[in-house]
């Protein structure tokens, strides 16, 4: 009889731990009592002891990988039983692979993708045929792990394209489908026992009022637990200091972008020819450098009792990567910089952020940081200061909107710009001035020329 | 129950580990009750099982030029330093007592460090999410547990009047920008000695805990408990360096 090793209660607070060590490995023999398994939770380590006599044959779940309590972690075979040939995972139905059925269900909330578009169709569900290099239809590509393990639980490409798969392009990781393979084990069973049996004869229509109110619930769990990844917790953990320690308080200017709007319809082409894409974001960058030289306060950190003013300016921007999560990557010594490098720099380091191929020190050593919510559409926002930063620049999107220019009703392309400050430091008056600088530098763009 | 407090003296670090193991041993097979135990470490760096090599800045040569051997321990928690001017309190605990609850143990480990810190006239505070006790953002006291058979060894590290400066050996709890500080930086030169904080951290200890009293032990009965019971379980930690 296999024994299920299961994450134990751990109090009444504690809903997961992370598998940390292995005390054993597959194919051991454990005795009862014996220490098989360590589990973190927090800054405590608890060793699990085997829970009985046996063979430690199957580890499901791998070193760092972080569960809910109640999840099957190991299968323990019982003392002289022979193997059992396909525990737990492998207990799913071998669902059929070629030609995907239509019924396959999909995983709630999985973007339908269509299977006929699937290539190759293997006729045994084993991704390794061909040349090595397994795509998904969309154009996803599988990892050898992932080719393995769809070989050993014979998980069909058209289970693997309605994964949503977390990593680079979309793509598919192990731990996508080893969660897929968790939510798999009961779903498909009913699934596919109902598409076997023949569907009964139409009867005649029900009445009109014993039709269902609701349309059909999509096939699969109502609800969905994805567990935070490395990122995610690093962020959350961000946030929450960051709200903890600064003194958050926000103020709010607009500016006329009439003349930024001008300058880069013109040297938007000129500059694309060679090669560099310009956006405003370089526009922001400069005009804050400027008017932190102006308040330099407002460049600084707080380190324990002190306040530490810098005389360099890293400027931090925000890039938002969908689902891998947000990232703020820092341009070094913008003040050193002219626009031109500046805008080649924005787009290497945007593009680097989205491709995970950002250097450790890119996103450390920041002094100052802008965020634009302006791209997703945003007219406004209160930005959350990166700390140990003391303010972030929050710019939006721009908007033609009537403003009074000499008693006249003209239209003009507007933007807020808001401010995040740490209150503890920078008191409103500094904050509202330095806000004020950077909409008039943005503003009469000659004045960078002038005092830059 | 009454809870055991032992000051062990000069203890090296492989055999603090032993002992503990010893009486974990012997207080899961109800031979002896919950202790409290305060070795004098030289300079340490154990890593515990939530590590990271990315949390040590020194390399393995500058350690060993500095006589500082290197633990990789079953405690939770990343790497952390042990060493001269700073309180080590290993609590040797059986959590039933405790509703088996691990988050419960550890914040009640926390709020003995707050209290003891209360009374010399420090406020030390929880970061949610950052165990440990904090003094205005900075790091005064670190924790890390490890349990077997539902009892508790290892424990905590509170800054009495160490040199702040083996702390930039690594990233310590592989939190990056953290400031460690101590009672000493706190309070110069009205903080208290290690004897002092000691004897009021157990008496805290065994307040927040529950415990009925507080007795103080001798070393050598701990040794012996220890010894009885070690048997088939050695020390598990293997040194890495030095």
């Amino acid at each position: 009889m296999p024994i299920s090793i299961v994450v134990p209660q751990l109090g009444e607070s504690v809903a997961e731990g992370t598998v940390s060590k292995w005390l054993k490995a597959q194919g051991d023999k454990v005795r009862k009592e014996e220490p098989l398994v360590e589990i973190q939770t927090d800054k405590i380590n608890v060793e699990i002891p085997s829970p009985g006599d046996g063979i430690l044959e199957r580890i499901l779940v791998a070193e760092g990988t972080t569960v809910l309590v109640g999840t099957e972690i190991a299968v323990l075979s019982g003392a002289g039983e022979p193997a059992a040939p396909a525990p737990s995972l492998a207990a799913a139905p071998a669902v059929a692979s070629a030609a995907a059925p239509p019924s396959q269900p999909a995983r709630a909330g999985a973007p339908a993708v269509a299977s006929p578009a699937l290539r190759p169709a293997p006729s045994t569900g084993d991704g390794s045929s061909g040349n090595g290099e397994l795509q998904v239809g969309d154009g996803r590509s599988l990892s050898p792990a992932v080719r393995r393990i769809m070989r050993e639980q014979n998980v069909s490409l058209a289970e693997l394209a309605a994964i949503r798969g977390s990593g680079v392009a979309g793509r598919v990781t192990r731990d996508d489908l080893l969660e897929y393979l968790q939510s798999r084990t009961a779903a498909p069973a009913r699934a596919s026992a109902a598409a076997a049996v023949a569907p009964p004869a139409p009867a005649a229509p029900p009445p009109a009022f014993l039709a269902p109110r609701l349309a059909p619930a999509a096939a699969g769990p109502r609800e969905e637990v994805v567990p935070f990844s490395k990122v995610r917790k690093l962020i959350a953990e961000n946030m929450v200091r960051a709200k903890h320690t600064a003194a958050h308080t926000h103020c709010f200017d607009e500016t006329d972008m009439s003349a930024i709007v001008g300058l880069k319809r013109e040297w938007g082409p000129k500059l694309e020819a060679q090669g560099v894409r310009l956006t405003y974001m370089p526009f922001f960058i400069k005009a804050s450098v400027l008017a932190l030289k102006e308040f330099p306060w407002v460049n600084g950190e707080v380190r324990g009792d002190t306040m530490v003013v810098k005389k360099f300016y890293n400027i931090g921007m925000a890039v938002g990567r969908d689902e891998k999560g947000l990232i703020v990557p820092n341009l070094k010594d913008c003040d050193r910089k002219n626009l031109v490098q500046i805008a080649a720099e924005v787009n290497d380091l945007a593009a680097r952020a989205r491709a995970d191929r950002l250097k450790p020190d890119e996103i450390q050593g920041g002094t100052f940081s802008i965020t634009n919510a302006g791209v997703y559409g945003a007219i406004n926002s209160s930005p959350v200061i990166n700390v140990p930063e003391v303010a972030i620049l929050g710019v939006h999107k721009i908007v033609e909107r009537p403003v009074i220019r000499d008693g006249q009703i003209v239209a003009r392309p507007m933007m807020n710009a808001s401010i995040g400050f740490d209150h503890r430091v920078v008191d409103g008056e500094l904050a509202v001035k330095f806000l004020r600088r950077v909409c008039e530098l943005l503003e009469r763009p000659e004045l960078l020329w002038f005092h830059a | 129950m009454i809870l055991s407090a032992c000051h062990l003296g000069p203890t090296p670090y492989r055999e603090a580990l032993a002992l503990q193991e010893g009486l974990v041993s012997a207080r899961a097979s109800g031979t002896t009750g919950d202790w409290l135990l305060y070795p004098d470490h030289s300079p340490v760096l154990t890593i515990g099982r939530g590590g990271n090599p990315e949390s040590l800045i020194a390399d393995a040569a500058t350690l060993k030029g500095r006589g500082i051997e290197l633990f990789e321990v079953a405690r939770g928690g990343d790497v952390t330093w042990h060493g001269p001017g700073q309180l080590v309190g290993y609590l040797i605990a059986d959590l039933s007592r405790h509703g088996r609850d691990l988050h419960r143990f550890l914040r009640d480990l926390e709020q003995s460090l707050i209290d003891a810190l209360a009374a010399f006239g420090v406020a030390g505070e929880r970061v949610a999410g950052r165990t440990g006790v904090w003094v205005e953002g900075e790091k005064i006291a670190s924790i890390g547990v490890a349990v077997r058979r539902w009892v508790s060894y290892h424990g905590f590290a509170l800054n009495v009047a160490p040199d702040l400066g083996f702390f930039d050996l690594i990233h310590p709890c592989g939190l990056r920008g953290i400031h460690m500080t101590s009672l000493a930086r706190r309070l110069e030169e009205k903080a208290p000695t290690l004897a002092e904080a000691r004897e009021r951290v157990a008496v805290a200890v065994a307040a927040a805990m529950g415990y009925e009293g507080l007795a103080w032990k001798d070393p050598a009965q701990a040794r012996r408990l220890a010894e009885e019971a070690a048997g088939e379980s050695g020390p598990r930690a293997e040194a890495h360096a030095g």
